[in-house]
């Protein structure tokens, strides 16, 4: 790790920053490979600030290549913890505000440049995170069979004439529609106020909330549905009531609750002004 | 799909590249702490793009499983 002084690419290179930490040490990153190979990470000063950076071949970080990379699960895969794990080994040594997943600039001039006129940010969202971590929670319902649309959710009562509809079926026929339209009513707002429920028992430990984009049900466990995808910022010295609140909403609400942490707060430093 | 659930109480931090469930890591690094915009890659920043492309790169290698709402899930 070293800082030097490589001014304006124009060698084709460009700074990929994976987050901005006050005082790191330059052992945490020591044999971290970061996103590329034959650079090693190290440090741009920027005022009080550090950015932990990797000097990358830009053609390797164009826009058209990244659609590629975006679209091939282990490439994507391996890049996203290539960044998770030099932002998790900063954390773990300094306060720390992780960056998103490819933020790269044409060189080490510009970079100063646009993180120096971000220092304010970096500062507010250094002061809410410090001592907090983040904590992510997910709540599945148990996926009752829905019946297809169009098809009988109850087996209608063997017709002794199948070419004439017997007095009623029509009416039967309109009650079983409602029927199904009522219980996915039900269901749905089932749902609703179980997310509403974990939601807000979080919220009373946390200092912040935000809910996140519900998982595709393709990535959803069979027999499961997701109701809620939220992530919560922590302090540090209420993390040990999660386990115990997890446990207690379990058994009130018979839902399956997966919660992960701690995490570098990523979710909460880019909102702060 | 993996998901490797991380009980609330594991003693280890988040920090590996491994046992982090991609899915969850994706929520987190992409763009979801924007602060600061770089100089390349601005359509990774694109919501709706990335939405279309994970779901497109997400669900081609997981169990395809009938949506349990056809009016788009419970929320």
């Amino acid at each position: 790790m070293t800082e030097w002084g490589l001014e304006q690419a124009s060698d084709g290179s460009a700074l990929y920053v994976f987050a901005v930490c006050k005082d790191p040490e330059p052992a945490a990153f020591a044999g971290l490979p970061g996103v590329t190979t034959g650079e090693r990470l190290h440090r741009l000063r920027f005022g009080e600030l550090t950015a932990i950076v990797q000097s990358v071949r830009a053609a390797d970080f164009t826009d058209e290549v990244w659609q590629v990379r975006m679209s091939d699960r282990d490439e994507l895969g391996r890049y996203a913890r290539a960044h998770h794990e030099v932002v998790s080994a900063a954390a773990a040594s300094c306060p720390t505000v992780p960056l998103p997943l490819a933020t790269l600039y044409h060189g080490e001039k510009r970079a100063r440049q646009a993180l120096l006129d971000e220092t304010e940010r970096f500062r507010a969202a250094l002061e809410r995170t410090a001592d907090h971590s983040e904590w992510g929670v997910k709540v599945y319902a148990a996926e009752s069979p829905v019946p297809e649309p169009g098809s009988d959710p109850i087996p209608p009562p063997a017709p002794a004439v199948r070419s004439r509809p017997a007095p009623g079926a029509g009416l039967a026929y309109l009650e079983r529609k409602r029927g199904v339209q009522a219980r996915r009513e039900r269901r749905h707002e089932d749902a609703l106020r179980l997310a509403e429920t974990v939601d807000a028992a979080f919220q009373d430990v946390a200092a912040a909330g935000r809910r996140l984009r519900l998982h595709s049900p393709e990535l959803v466990e069979k027999g499961h549905v997701q109701v809620l995808n939220a992530t919560y910022l922590v302090a540090k010295h209420r993390a040990a009531e999660l386990g115990a609140l997890t446990g207690a909403l379990r058994a009130t609400t018979g839902a399956r609750i997966d919660i992960s942490g701690p995490w570098v707060p990523y979710s909460f430093v880019g909102e702060v002004q | 799909m993996e998901r490797g659930v991380v009980p609330w109480d594991s003693p280890e931090p988040l920090s590996g590249p491994l046992g982090v469930p991609l899915v969850d890591l994706l929520d987190r690094v992409l763009a979801t702490g924007v602060v600061i915009s770089g100089d390349l890659v601005i359509a990774i920043a694109d919501v709706p793009l990335v939405r279309l492309s994970l779901h497109a790169l997400l669900s081609s290698v997981s169990e395809r499983v009938p949506a349990p709402w056809a009016d788009g899930g419970p929320l």
